[in-house]
């Protein structure tokens, strides 16, 4: 896969509040170079603006000022090439498990000659004996890995993650971050995800933004070199938790 | 353990290994043996409408008429058919559990007790017309005549019937596409529903049978006229609730899809209008139930066809059992209609009950 780098630069976003005159400031200047290969974990408080990074990356929103650029393209609208996988699975109620995978390459009017890639996807889940299933009959785990894939499903060199594991329990949250690991691995696309946990930003990136809010910033910018797959009780994973959480002003003080 | 060594006695579920159950199967494992006495009184609550049903025929021969009855054996014919085909239900449950297929008895356990009191509904109700004239004839005429007056006039009810049909079709069918062309395209865009929301509000608050007397006047044709008020009840129905629906589209969904790489018209056809779907199926059903009313006000007061006009014009004749014959054909395409709309909704909707295609 060819290489992409994806550039922020002095990124600022406010949000005009309802009903007063005040404005928030979500983003203020932020800027770093991301490029694929690398799994980004964006961990921090709420109202950091880390959802507002991922949300002007895949184009939902357009930044106030600065630019976003994409292999030196302006963003200027979501598209195919970046996929999104939010907190809530919104798999489409109406349509199958099958049908919300192939969604985006029926919307292309890609999927006449590509079903085998939908089954492969469908493959990689292991949830075969659903494909017919609609969404509501589906476990939250399984609604999240129907999710995942859907938006990988074009192959995009882009996957943004909003939160992707939030809503699930434990243990299928650890069954998860494994298996969206091992797909970023086979393609090493750029993976940039937003995360409350900051043993999950350490588990799974390769770089952890650490963010800050009012206003919303990155305060610091830490490489994780450890090799896949990661021991959660080693000696320098507890210490790149500590680090996280000192920057975050958790040191010494019980965690929340 | 007596999953291992089956012995003679078990149902099939018992000698099922646990891990191979069906559904149904569970079920069965699961339910309390039935005592002997259970096993009789649920054999006497099957049994039970066959009685009834002999009662009423007994009611209707052995008590002596109070007036007089013409053509008394239509009735009897009639009993007698309703009592076989509930025989011949019995007949087919009682098969279908020898297959071991539970489902169709138990839905005719459901209903036999409905179809009991049926029977005795009927004998009771022929006790007070006909036996006795508490309830006076003819105007409130018993079942013997409403039936013989079926059958006398059945091509004039029948033309009647496809009156209504025809003019309940053309307008809520109208009303229904303009509704759903307009609810949408509001829906989706504000300055349409800037322009279009004012007429709703002013349009809105009117009730259907209040255009009848201005179309009376104004309408070159009577029909044109009718299927036009049944068109607009219907317009209202449907646009104000596929409009509500593809507004409060969840926009998660809507994001999603962007991300995905639906364009604008996508979003609509693709993301938008499934998502209104239920909200756009309760406007269709609202819709059809005004239709429903608004028809009958029409051939009742102008149309000069169709069912409503037969009973009013049946009243006029006093022939009050054609009067009540064309009341129960009312009931009945009525139910018909709901029950397909029902049943469309039912299919087009499945992902929301959540059960398999």
């Amino acid at each position: 896969m060819e290489k992409t780098v994806l550039k922020l630069d002095n990124v600022s976003k406010s949000f005009a509040k309802i009903e007063t005159d005040d404005v928030t400031h979500a983003l203020s200047s932020v800027t770093t170079t991301m490029e694929s290969g690398e799994f980004i974990s964006m961990v921090g408080p709420s109202g950091c603006g880390k959802s507002t990074i991922l949300r002007l990356v895949a184009g939902l929103i357009q930044p106030t000022t600065g630019s976003i650029t994409l292999n030196g393209k302006p963003i200027e609208g979501p598209g195919p090439d970046r996929g999104m996988m939010f907190q809530k699975a919104t798999l489409f109620p109406w349509l199958t498990v099958y049908d919300n995978i192939a969604f985006s390459l029926k919307m292309q009017g890609k999927l006449k000659g590509n079903e085998d890639r939908v089954e492969e996807m469908i493959k990689t889940i292991g949830l075969q004996d659903f494909r017919e299933d609609y969404p509501g009959q589906l476990s939250g785990g399984m609604a999240q890995r129907v999710a995942l894939v859907r938006s990988l499903i074009n192959e995009p060199p882009v996957l943004l993650l909003d939160e992707p594991l939030g809503a699930l329990d434990a243990f299928t949250r650890m069954n998860m971050q494994d298996e969206i690991l091992r797909i970023w691995q086979k393609k090493q696309q750029l993976a940039i995800m937003v995360t409350h946990d900051v043993d999950e930003a350490i588990y799974m990136g390769t770089r952890v933004l650490v963010m800050d809010s009012h206003p919303g910033r990155i305060v610091s910018d830490l490489k994780i070199e450890q090799p896949y797959p990661r021991d959660r009780s080693s000696q320098e994973f507890v210490e790149y938790r500590n680090e996280i959480l000192k920057q975050l002003h958790f040191a010494g003080t019980k965690e929340k | 353990m007596s999953h291992q060594n089956p012995q003679q006695g078990q149902t099939a579920a018992e000698q099922t290994p646990l891990d191979k159950l069906t559904r149904r199967q569970l079920q069965e494992l699961e339910q309390k043996k039935m005592t002997p006495f259970q096993k009789f009184l649920e054999a006497v609550i099957m049994v039970l409408p066959l009685v009834c049903g002999l009662v009423s025929v007994l009611e209707y021969i052995l008590i002596p008429d109070n007036s007089t009855n013409r053509h008394p054996q239509t009735y009897l014919v009639f009993l007698i058919l309703l009592i076989c085909a509930y025989f011949l239900c019995l007949v087919y449950a009682g098969i279908r559990m020898a297959q071991k297929q539970k489902t169709f008895y138990e839905k005719l356990r459901y209903r036999a007790p409905l179809c009991s009191a049926l029977f005795l509904l009927l004998a009771y109700y022929d006790y007070l017309t006909l036996k006795t004239g508490i309830l006076t004839q003819p105007f409130v005429p018993c079942l013997n005549f409403v039936i013989n007056a079926f059958w006398q006039d059945r091509m004039m009810i029948l033309d009647c019937t496809l009156h209504t049909l025809k003019l309940l079709f053309l307008g809520y069918f109208a009303g229904v596409s303009l509704g759903l062309v307009t609810g949408i395209t509001c829906g989706y865009s504000p300055r349409c529903r800037y322009w279009i929301d004012p007429i709703i509000k002013f349009l809105g608050p009117i009730p259907t049978s209040t255009w009848i007397p201005i179309m009376m006047v104004v309408a070159t044709s009577l029909f044109g006229g009718a299927v036009f008020i049944i068109a607009l009840g219907s317009w209202f129905a449907v646009t104000v609730a596929s409009m509500t629906g593809i507004s409060n589209v969840d926009k998660d969904y809507l994001e999603a899809a962007r991300t995905l790489g639906a364009n604008s018209r996508q979003l609509v056809f693709r993301v938008a209008i499934p998502h209104a779907m239920p909200n756009i199926f309760s406007g269709l059903t609202q819709a059809m139930s005004s239709s429903c009313t608004a028809i009958m006000i029409a051939e009742m007061l102008g149309v000069k066809s169709g069912l409503g006009w037969y009973m009013n014009w049946s009243k006029s004749w006093a022939s009050y059992d054609s009067m009540f014959a064309a009341l129960f054909v009312i009931c009945i395409i009525f139910t018909v209609v709901t029950k397909s709309l029902e049943a469309v909704k039912r299919r087009v909707l499945r992902w929301q009950i959540g059960v398999k295609a």
